[in-house]
């Protein structure tokens, strides 16, 4: 396999990865599910992509600002509809995200239908990966502290989450917010690599995959995040003459992880060196250590 | 004079055309074990959920005193039907959120167990000691000590130092609690009574001056109620905690409430020590039915 | 005033066929409490259906929309079965099922495009493409096909859930499902009952919209705005969610006349106006959790 080809998976997968640190974020620790992240990528990738064509910004701040104005954006929404029970976030990012792709169909300032090229090709392989270690970094951190830990609260019980003084508003607007601003940064970094961009790129197919990868790494699972990422961008490539089937597979793969096994490949574990050579030296052993002869009887 | 630490005032909840609670008055004196009892769906549960802003108040209002001077928890909504009362309600309308009032000091237990299920029993207490740390989200998204070791970073201190803290204050609460030795174990796997147990850890994680159990004994052996008697009051003494308390056992009720309040059907039945509600004649017929 | 009652005859029309779409999804969130978003993939499969029963076998219109609702019917309790019941015997939050019904539809419509191709297809001729005129209204004869189709079955829709025994049981699950499997309800019967209807109502709705305009994998996106009517007419109402798609169809047809390439943003403008002002909809009630 040729280097230059290779090159190009590994930052496809470095884009993707960006994007989907921040659906696992929402999706994985906070239980919010949203088909409108598309719109979020669009969004950076069309302002990026206008600030370094037309006004001639530098790369970096031009992708920082796109991740930017799609959080400002995820505010609204958020906004509206996260103080509200029942499935109004889910409804108003499905609209969000298709409106989104309308109204840039119909603006001519960013090139209608047609979209905008020639943009400069900026996310070499380095670039994309330095975004991509600061942004798993940033979410490793912050899952590890008390406020990751009251987003995965959150998921796990609302209302109890709210008895014991967590904001639930607040933090469900912090975890949409940080995953608008990694598919913000996302969507400028595909701008930048592509070099052209049009709004058939954000349909409603590119959330789905995105949070496809999600699912199949695994909810609540950083790690499993990314390595979902990296097997369902490789895999298309060496399956190329079933294209047509992929999104078939993904979807039956979906429905039966959801059956069969939620926690994903991963599911809510971490991989670290550390955690790999603990598992090595006690595997078999660390199952009986962990349950204490718990009393019997009771349900959950 | 003894300080009244919740006062509820002509609390009336309506859904729909049903009045679930109608014109309760009580109030809770400091450092009391206030019983609250009744027959299934007298609106036991109703009142929990509307001191604690789950549900708003149709009438009445609600207040706590943690010591200088009362704070309104919880107000009737009041504004009517149509559309101008409607957005009214969506924006002008603020009562207190559920958040709000368990960090002003008022924290429960629910009937129907809630804990974080795929959660340690750990994490579960970890979580809820969140309060005693200060350190903020961006802070939070760097690394704080040097990898693979427990050196923090000189900048860093005291964030290591409060998540410190939090750990220490957790194995505090698990150790009383008798739940330490579960610490690794899921919370959907511990037994029922454990698991009852440690909504009330998770409860006083908070340092809250009220605590509301909603039926903790159920569920429970005769003597796992007896050492939860013993352990409510000797939670209630070291915390120095007022609580409030639902329960249907009634040798836990009469053994450890000072007062009791007596519902039924959501309205007013009764209200004394618990020898004069033992003997009140309205009471035996609310539970026992009349005698023919 | 001729142009303004053809155009509200036209809103009718297709607020209708989205109150056919509406149905099926109100009626699944009232009774299971999450958006099944695959019902699009059903409502798409429905237009294939008709298709092919009419030019393959060949039946006439009414031929064609019995196979159309029968086979969408059988897809989407089917689809409950494998995608959704696990999840309810396991009682799985419901983000878990938002993400199975997400998958569920990216399947039906790639499963379309992997076999049948993603190119546009449209019916044959039922009826020339001419109008009635009506007095000095000329309405297109296929519109009003779609708003008498969609009345009857929304008709009989009514008369099931007032007047039978099922119906009783499913309103019944609608308040609360726990309390009414207390009462001897057979819930798993009732949401075999919901999605069968939810399927049938897709049927003619997919078969009609088909018809009106062309056949492709993606026709399911239409669904999004019967999501968003239910919002307008309030989440989880059923007649909420028929007044909503009936009114939003209106709206829609009228904006389009003087905004067209805007106009399905139609639709979300409205999902926004709603959200601002009264996110409980046109009859939708403020749901209270159970604590």
């Amino acid at each position: 396999m040729a280097w230059y080809y290779l090159e190009g998976i590994l930052i496809l997968c470095g884009i993707n990865v960006m994007v989907v640190l921040g659906l696992s974020l929402l999706t994985g620790f906070t239980g919010l599910f949203s088909f409108g992240h598309a719109g979020f990528m669009a969004i950076g990738a069309y302002v990026s992509a206008s600030l370094t064509t037309m006004l001639h910004w530098p790369f970096i701040p031009a992708v920082v600002a796109g991740g930017l104005v799609a959080m400002l954006m995820s505010f609204i929404i958020g906004g509206l509809t996260l103080n509200l029970k029942g499935d109004y976030f889910c409804i108003a990012t499905l609209g969000f995200g298709e409106a989104i792709r309308l109204i840039l169909n119909n603006v001519q300032t960013f090139g209608g239908a047609r979209g905008m090229a020639s943009i400069p090709l900026k996310s070499s392989l380095v670039a994309v990966y330095a975004f991509v270690i600061i942004g798993v970094i940033f979410m490793w951190f912050l899952i590890r502290s008390r406020h990751g830990r009251n987003m995965v609260a959150i998921r796990e019980e609302e209302l109890a989450a709210q008895a014991i003084g967590i904001n639930v508003f607040r933090y469900k607007m912090l975890s949409l917010a940080a995953s608008a601003l990694y598919a913000g940064i996302g969507g400028a970094l595909w701008a930048h690599y592509l070099t052209f961009i049009n709004p058939a790129m954000f349909m409603l197919t590119k959330s789905t995959e995105m949070t496809i990868m999600v699912i199949i790494g695994g909810l609540g699972s950083i790690t499993g995040s990314i390595v979902g990422t990296f097997f369902l961008t490789f895999l298309p490539e060496a399956f190329r003459e079933f294209a047509d089937w992929r999104m078939v597979v993904y979807g039956a793969a979906v429905i039966a992880v959801m059956a069969l096994r939620p926690q994903g490949l991963l599911g809510g574990i971490e991989f670290s060196p550390k955690g790999i050579i603990k598992w090595i030296t006690t595997s078999g052993k660390s199952k009986k250590a962990q349950v204490k002869t718990p009393v019997e009887g009771g349900k959950a | 004079m003894t300080t009244k630490v919740l006062t509820l005032e002509n609390v009336t909840k309506r859904f729909g055309g049903l009045t679930a609670v109608g014109d309760v008055s009580f109030s809770i004196n400091e450092g009391e074990i206030f019983g609250l009892i009744g027959p299934n769906g007298a609106g036991k549960t109703t009142i929990f959920n509307l001191i604690t802003g789950v549900y708003t108040l149709t009438e009445g209002n609600i207040h706590f005193n943690k010591g200088e001077k009362p704070i309104l928890v919880a107000k009737a909504d009041p504004y009517g039907t149509g559309f101008f009362n409607d957005l009214k309600r969506r924006f002008v309308f603020r009562p207190k959120k559920p958040s709000d009032i368990a960090e002003l000091g008022i924290t429960r237990t629910f009937q129907n167990i809630r804990l974080f299920k795929k959660l340690s029993v750990y994490e579960n207490v970890l979580t809820a000691c969140h309060r005693s740390a200060k350190y903020g989200v961006l802070v939070s998204l760097l690394p704080w000590k040097l990898p693979y070791t427990n050196i923090p970073y000189p900048m860093f201190r005291k964030q290591v130092k409060q998540e410190e803290a939090l750990n220490a204050k957790t194995e505090d609460l698990l150790k009383l609690m008798g739940l330490w030795e579960y610490r690794a174990m899921k919370a959907s796997n511990l037994p029922y009574g454990l698991q009852r147990k440690l909504e009330i850890a998770r409860a006083l994680a908070l340092d809250p001056k009220l605590l509301l159990l909603d039926e903790p004994a159920a569920g429970m052996n005769p003597e796992e109620t007896l050492a939860l008697l013993d352990l409510i009051k000797e939670i209630r003494d070291k915390f120095n905690l007022t609580v409030l308390i639902i329960e249907h056992h009634m040798d836990l009720v009469m053994n450890l409430c000072d007062r009791i309040y007596v519902l039924n059907f959501g309205k007013f039945l009764a209200e004394g020590k618990p020898s004069d509600i033992q003997g009140n004649p309205q009471v035996i017929e609310a539970y026992l039915g009349k005698e023919e | 005033m001729n142009v303004f009652l053809q155009q509200l005859i036209n809103g009718l029309s297709l607020g209708s066929v989205y109150a056919l779409m509406a149905v099926g999804y109100s009626l699944v969130y009232s009774i299971l409490n999450f958006s099944n978003f695959a019902h699009g993939g059903v409502i798409m499969l429905g237009a294939y259906f008709g298709l092919y029963a009419m030019t393959l076998l060949p039946l006439p219109l009414l031929g064609g929309l019995i196979v159309a609702a029968l086979c969408c019917g059988l897809v989407a309790v089917t689809l409950e079965k494998i995608a959704y019941s696990p999840l309810r015997r396991r009682n799985a939050p419901s983000l878990y099922f938002i993400i199975s019904a997400m998958g569920a539809s990216i399947f039906l419509e790639n499963i379309v495009v992997a076999t049948i191709g993603p190119t546009f297809k449209t019916y044959p001729t039922v009826f020339e493409k001419t109008a009635i005129q009506i007095a000095d209204i000329s309405v297109n004869k296929i519109d009003l096909m779609m708003f008498v189709i969609a009345a009857i079955s929304l008709l009989i829709l009514v008369f099931i859930l007032g007047k039978t025994k099922i119906g009783l049981a499913i309103r019944a699950s609608s308040y609360s499902s726990r309390g009414a499997t207390l009462m001897g309800v057979n819930v798993d019967r009732v949401i075999f009952v919901i999605f069968m209807i939810g399927g049938v109502m897709a049927g003619f709705a997919g078969m009609l919209f088909g018809m009106r305009y062309t056949v492709y994998p993606q026709i399911g996106i239409i669904t999004n705005k019967s999501f968003i009517a239910a919002v307008f007419g309030g989440l989880g109402s059923l007649p909420g969610a028929v007044i909503g798609s009936i009114l939003l169809g209106v709206i829609e047809t009228f904006a389009a006349s003087s905004v067209s390439n805007y106009r399905d943003l139609i639709a979300f403008v409205l999902l926004i106006l709603v959200l601002v002002i009264k996110p409980s909809g046109l009859m939708g009630k403020v749901v209270e959790d159970k604590a």
